[in-house]
């Protein structure tokens, strides 16, 4: 009776997973959100004074689900986003940050990292090293969650609760044409398996008639191919070759799961395949492949290979090839340079969209933890960015990252990143700023560059120097060309 | 006037008693730097039976007492040397033994003892080596024929080497969960020592025999009949029970600002009070934390040197940031040599080149250390009733150029030229 009970827990969560799997984009994995709700309903009422409420206004806010929200506000309450959008009401007590004339993101999501916890293998919790370096390097350009080891964990600068999110999601299968017996091996498992689990569900049907009907026994199934089989682990191939790459596909088509690929350098000649599949491909855009000279068919590495996946409905993650914080051997191509990445998938044809998603929804997804990070939406986590351009323009610096509604990094008060590029001096401290409300530096300026908008638009600066808060998503648009002469050349080359 | 008559009224008394060496003796010093509180110019000090027994400025001094008289001469207390393998060699291992004694490898007469009593050092913290919980550490004296004229405090503190592992980590929770234990233990023989205190005498034995594992601490207690005697505490535990309760101190060696958000995390609610020993690196990061550290008033033991920002050559002074954070610093020889016993007062003289204030620098290797041994009644700084540990030198203590010209070790001189 307890194993019925678990197995249809068990499939409840299948379900789950499917549901947030499903192809449409974004997940609508409704019943998660509604259990993160209950739980903070009960937080709610335990401490009830302590809220901290955090709210990013007056920016662009790339949602990561499609929409982008012009001078709209996040606003986050005990580090779960509570509101996005305009006119989103800001309790007193919360601590704002203004982003008026900057793109605020998710936090970018990292399927693979090395380093970025401090020297440790495991044990995360009882080990991570929150001061170190590399985490605030991987703060410094976006980096909100890794994968290490096998484990998601939350980049928590300076704390070191709850930074594991979940453990063990993937489990990575060998299974290559070089290693004929190994898969062998694993299509008797999965056959096993699937053997198993259509038993027990007969059992479980006809048990409702015959209650002394025995249950199937479970010895000799493979436990790794029966949770895969479940969804509640995700099966991750290493292939790059199209033999390999069609061989995980039929695989995966024959037992019904959907393979997380990593490598895929070939994957775009068998794009349709993988495709049907509902393979998931971990790319490195800038990885290079000759293609096997004997062979007539197309082969080798392709700058438009996420592209070409993501067009046949694969869907794409992009990782650099070195995931660790490198400063020696080739400079770019480490896991500092994720969002640099993604931007070479874009060279390749790859939608600006579909490439901001393969930083961070697509990843969030692989690392099981989809439904608290990678993406701004109501109920999720409060990890976001804030640059002065398009995240994926190697021009763009991140300005500010947001970890669970606190402030995990500010570019101008660090040593390594303050000297470059400053922001200017207005832009400093969003308290100063609203100090010097009335200061005749704004409205001097504004009207200089665009006298059109002038008219209604100078007056206002004098008037609001306590209601500014409220009124910046209103200006925002107005505001745009007033924006500072450096901006605008990040602007040009992401709209072409 | 009334000193005076103090001295005099005194000195016949202890004149009788005290030894030829350890008799009654009046310093006459340039300057004291007295560590408790403000440097005494002019200063006397009045020496009986090894401690001081009178201090202050320009002191009348009866006639007849012995005057040692140095007026260039400058004069502060023995320095402490609290956390040291001086003597004994460095082979740590991994066992966990909370209750392991590091004196059991000392020997007596050896030359590293005598060298560093020259150099100033009067009383050393000698630690257990080990990860984990390798045992307490114990204070000595750097002076003796034997281990028991050099001992002056069995067990000083708990030594605690603690880094951000989870085997660590889980020593130390395992460590706090058995304390518990033994609470609990000590909370239910004490409940069913009432219980049977107000039950008839034969009733008390028909519970006992139900029982059956009546431990034999109560069966004790019977016999006493009146006095609760709490079940005697697992060896390996007795040490944490010390700690929790104040008599014993502890030392929680780490080497960056990570172990110390293990550490805290570690030992949750627990109001323990702890000292802490900071390894200083090269690129040590512990400024991350110094706040916090602050907050608690711990006292870190570290050397005196100075760290830069990691990944940079900006420099930092960790001490100076910890001080002005709350937290008290005692600082230990940069290697345990003799030699770096000897440099301490010049290194830590640097730091107060690079902003640390005069006054911390002087508890931090007088006052400070002695508080991390538990002898800061004892020793470490010149005050009446302390330890007659003086260091005597040919000027200020942190310039470089100043040189040790004598040293006195529970009022008796051990080394300098002293004849008169």
């Amino acid at each position: 009776m307890k194993l019925a009970h678990r197995f249809r827990a068990l499939g409840a969560l299948a379900l789950a997973a499917l549901s947030f799997l499903a192809p449409p984009a974004f997940a609508q994995d409704g019943d998660k959100k509604e259990g993160d709700k209950k739980d903070e309903a009960a937080k709610d009422k335990k401490d009830e004074k302590q809220d901290e409420w955090f709210a990013v206004t007056g920016g662009d806010v790339y949602t990561g689900t499609g929409a982008v929200l012009r001078g709209a506000t996040v606003l986050s309450k005990n580090g779960v986003i509570e509101a996005v959008g305009h006119e989103v009401e800001i309790p007193a007590e919360a601590k704002t940050l203004d982003a008026t004339g900057q793109r605020v993101y998710p936090g970018l999501v990292a399927i693979n990292s090395n380093g970025l916890f401090g020297m440790t293998s495991g044990d995360f919790a009882d080990s991570v090293d929150p001061y170190n370096q590399r985490m605030l390097l991987a703060l410094a350009s976006g980096i909100t969650t890794a994968g290490q080891s096998n484990t998601a964990l939350k980049l928590k600068r300076r704390d070191i609760k709850n930074v594991v999110l979940r453990e063990r999601f993937l489990a990575t299968l060998s299974f290559t044409n070089s290693n004929p017996s190994g898969k062998l091996e694993w299509v008797e498992k999965f056959d096993r398996a699937a053997r198993y689990l259509r038993e027990y569900r007969d059992w479980e049907e006809k048990k409702r008639e015959q209650k002394d009907l025995k249950e199937p026994s479970s010895s000799g199934v493979d436990s790794t191919a029966k949770a895969i089989l479940e969804g509640r682990v995700m099966a991750r191939f290493n292939a790059t070759r199209r033999g390999d790459l069609l061989e995980v596909a039929r695989l995966a088509q024959r037992f019904g799961f959907r393979p997380v690929i990593d490598g895929c350098v070939e994957g775009w000649t068998v794009a349709d395949e993988l495709g049907r599949a509902g393979a998931y491909a971990v790319v490195t855009p800038r990885d290079r492949r000759d293609k096997e000279e004997q062979l007539v068919r197309d082969g080798g590495s392709s700058i438009e290979n996420a592209a070409i996946l993501h067009r046949s409905g694969v869907q794409v993650c992009v990782i650099p090839s070195s995931t660790g914080v490198d400063l020696g051997g080739i400079a770019g191509r480490d896991i500092l340079h994720l969002p640099i990445e993604a931007g070479f998938a874009v060279r390749g044809g790859l939608s600006d969209q579909a490439a901001l998603e393969s930083i961070t929804i697509v990843p969030a997804r692989l690392l099981g933890v989809s439904h608290k990070v990678g993406s701004l939406e109501k109920g999720k986590d409060c990890d976001l960015i804030v640059l002065d351009g398009d995240v994926m323009h190697y021009q763009s610096l991140v300005q500010y990252t947001v970890v669970e509604g606190k402030l995990a990094y500010d570019k101008s008060a660090e040593l390594f990143y303050a000297h470059i590029r400053p922001r200017p001096s207005d832009q400093l401290a969003p308290e100063a700023r609203q100090d010097k409300g009335e200061s005749d530096e704004k409205p001097a300026e504004g009207a200089g560059e665009t006298p059109g908008d002038k008219p209604e638009e100078a007056p206002k600066p004098e008037d609001k120097p306590e209601d500014k808060p409220e009124d910046k998503p209103e200006d925002k648009p107005e505001d745009k060309p007033e924006d500072k002469p450096e901006d605008k050349p990040e602007d040009k080359p992401k709209d072409g | 006037m009334t000193i005076l008559t103090t001295i005099l009224t005194l000195a016949p008394a202890i004149g009788g008693v005290s030894e030829p060496s350890g008799g009654l003796l009046a310093i006459k010093v340039g300057r004291a730097e007295t560590a408790s509180g403000a440097a005494i110019e002019h200063a006397v000090i009045l020496v009986d039976g090894g401690k001081i027994i009178e201090i202050g400025a320009d002191l009348p001094v009866a006639r007849g007492i012995p005057v040692f008289e140095r007026p260039d001469w400058v004069v502060m207390p023995g320095l402490v040397s609290c956390y040291t393998r001086l003597g004994v060699d460095g082979r740590a291992g991994q066992v966990f033994s909370p209750e392991a004694s590091p004196t059991p490898e000392v020997q007596p007469r050896h030359p590293d003892y005598k060298e560093v009593l020259e150099a100033g050092v009067t009383t050393i913290g000698l630690y257990p080596p080990g990860t984990g919980f390798p045992g307490h550490a114990s204070a000595l004296r750097p002076h003796g024929a034997t281990l028991s004229e050099m001992l002056v405090e069995e067990a000083a503190y708990l030594k605690v080497y603690f880094r951000a592992n989870a085997q660590t980590k889980k020593q130390v929770r395992d460590a706090w969960a058995k304390v518990d234990e033994h609470d609990e233990k000590v909370k239910k023989a004490k409940e069913k020592f009432d219980k049977d205190s107000k039950a008839k005498p034969a009733e008390k034995k028909d519970e006992e025999k139900k029982d059956g594992e009546a431990k034999p601490a109560e069966k004790k207690a019977d016999d006493k009949s009146k006095d609760f005697v709490p079940p005697e505490a697992d060896p390996k535990v007795k040490p944490f029970l010390q700690v929790r309760d104040g008599e014993l101190g502890m030392l929680v060696s780490i080497a960056q600002a990570a172990d110390w958000a293990h550490w805290v995390d570690a030992i949750g609610e627990r109001k323990l009070d702890f000292a802490l020993r900071v390894l200083m690196t090269r690129e040590i990061d512990l400024f991350e934390v110094k706040d916090e550290i602050g907050k608690r008033g711990v006292r870190v033991v570290m050397e005196p040197q100075i760290s830069l920002v990691p990944g940079t050559m900006r420099q930092r002074n960790l001490a100076a940031e910890l001080s002005a954070s709350g937290a008290k610093v005692a600082f230990k020889p940069r290697n345990d040599t003799v030699d770096d016993h000897a440099a301490l007062l010049r290194h830590v003289g640097e730091l107060i080149g690079a902003g640390l204030a005069r006054e911390v620098a002087l508890k931090g290797v007088t006052l400070e250390p002695a508080a991390v041994l538990k002898l800061e009644k004892q020793v470490g700084s010149l005050e009446k009733g302390k330890a007659a540990n003086m260091l005597f030198l040919n000027g200020d203590p942190f310039e470089p150029s100043t040189q040790v010209m004598a040293v006195m070790l529970d009022g008796e001189f051990v080394s300098g030229e002293v004849k008169e």
